[in-house]
């Protein structure tokens, strides 16, 4: 789990052009959205790509978005339990 | 009523939002050659340029600083010119499409991929609810957006702008054009590109924003007046019609500053004016390099050169510093097809 959620970290980075922020920069159970990173709407949008893209999770269910994109740890949780690939 | 440039500001080849590179410029030996970027984080918080391409953070960070000198802290238009927009994130996103068979596209890149978005970012950025337009006209779109922002003075819609030529050249882009014989296969020193003419030139890019306004106190230079023609039979009749319809003759230009960049076929059009004995000629594109939006690098070079009274040897043909100028004709075509003629003159005593 540790692994994957560094790998996790540094994909959100990337895919966010973080620039300038380190995985370590990111806690584990910071919320992603409002105080934490500050992340907005079209962030979530590039997330869902991320978990289908890398991952093969399809997210099915609007309501569901609130709790897996909570925090890097909860993603991380939801990606171990749903992954394809 | 004129319209004055109150500030400017470049991006490009040379060093970033200095005039250093106008009149020591640097020479490249590469027939591609890309932006020398500034330091976005002194303008942009991170959190907010992360999802900025680097053509819409360099267009931001050049009208900032043509805003503040000018001391406009709020346009009453953004027009700006780009020959392709933000076509990096044009190419990422239909890149994407064929890698991944049109599933999980990106967003950012979809929403970037428009030509549009120049303008429209930098409004966003600065809360500038006025007037916003970008002219996407290959090589005349620079002064296709100069056109109508004169238009708009001319008619007392505005008393203030933004206006811009930005553009990106990527890779990619550098290569299909390569196909077609734009680039030369080798430079030896971009300055000299002109001195010795052969087939193609070298690939620049760049970001030039002008902060207008009627206000001729402290400006670099009044824009006396901007034309374009799609056709032009006789480019040297074509500049002496719009000199006369501005109530002036050659003999009233000090500087024709032509858009030679060094290409056989390019220039043979310059080559065919008949300028009158002894008249002065300048180049600009030896500097930053050739691109759909250049002409915006040309006008500010003519800019910095009538703030400065004097035409520096690095721009001047025959490579001789001339004192005293007080008015710049800036001609450039574009495949011999998009001509346009742009007259700048001193706001100094």
């Amino acid at each position: 789990m540790e692994e994957l959620i560094v790998k996790l970290k540094n994909e959100i980075i990337d895919v966010l052009n973080l620039e300038g922020m380190a995985p370590e920069d990111i806690a584990d159970d910071a919320p992603l959205f409002g105080e934490g990173l500050g992340l907005d709407s079209i962030d979530a949008l590039e997330l869902i790509v991320l978990m289908e893209k890398n991952y093969g999770i399809k997210l099915k269910d609007p309501n569901e978005g609130k709790a897996i994109f909570r925090s890097v740890k909860t993603m991380a949780d939801y990606i171990e339990k749903n992954r394809k690939f | 009523m004129g319209v004055y440039i109150g500030g400017v500001a470049a991006v490009s080849i040379q060093e970033p939002l200095s005039e250093e590179g106008i009149f020591r410029p640097v020479a490249y030996s590469s027939p591609q050659v890309r932006c020398i970027e500034p330091e976005f984080r002194k303008f942009l918080e991170p959190m907010v340029a992360r999802r900025m391409s680097k053509i819409v953070k360099r267009a931001i960070v050049a009208s900032s600083v043509a805003l503040e000198e000018a001391g406009i802290p709020m346009p009453d238009a953004i027009v700006s010119g780009t020959g392709l927009g933000c076509v990096e994130d044009t190419e990422k996103f239909l890149d994407a499409m064929v890698r991944n068979g049109e599933h999980c596209l990106q967003p950012t890149f979809f929403i970037q991929s428009t030509h549009n978005t120049i303008s429209s970012q930098i409004a966003i950025r600065l809360g500038c609810h006025g007037y916003n337009n970008t002219h996407v006209h290959r090589g005349i779109s620079f002064e296709s957006a100069l056109q109508e922002t004169m238009l708009l003075f001319g008619k007392g819609s505005i008393h203030s702008a933004l206006v811009g030529g930005y553009d990106e050249l990527t890779p990619p882009y550098f290569r299909l054009l390569g196909r077609i014989g734009y680039w030369r296969e080798e430079v030896k020193n971009s300055l000299h590109i002109v001195q010795e003419p052969a087939a193609g030139t070298f690939a620049g890019e760049g970001s030039v924003a002008f902060a207008l306004s009627e206000n001729a106190q402290g400006a670099w230079a009044q824009i006396e007046g901007v034309s374009i023609s799609y056709a032009c039979p006789d480019f040297t009749r074509e500049a002496g019609l719009f000199l006369h319809r501005l109530g002036l003759n050659w003999k009233d230009v000090d500087v024709v500053m032509t858009g030679k960049n060094g290409d056989l076929e390019n220039d043979r059009v310059y080559r065919n004016l008949s300028l009158p004995a002894g008249q002065t000629t300048a180049v600009y594109k030896p500097l930053c390099g050739e691109f759909f939006t250049a002409p915006a690098y040309g006008m500010y070079a003519a800019a910095v050169c009538l703030k400065q009274g004097m035409l520096p040897a690095s721009l001047a043909e025959d490579g001789k510093e001339i004192k005293g100028i007080r008015r710049i004709l800036l001609l450039n075509h574009w495949q011999e097809k998009d001509y346009s003629f742009i007259l700048l003159s001193s706001c100094g005593d």
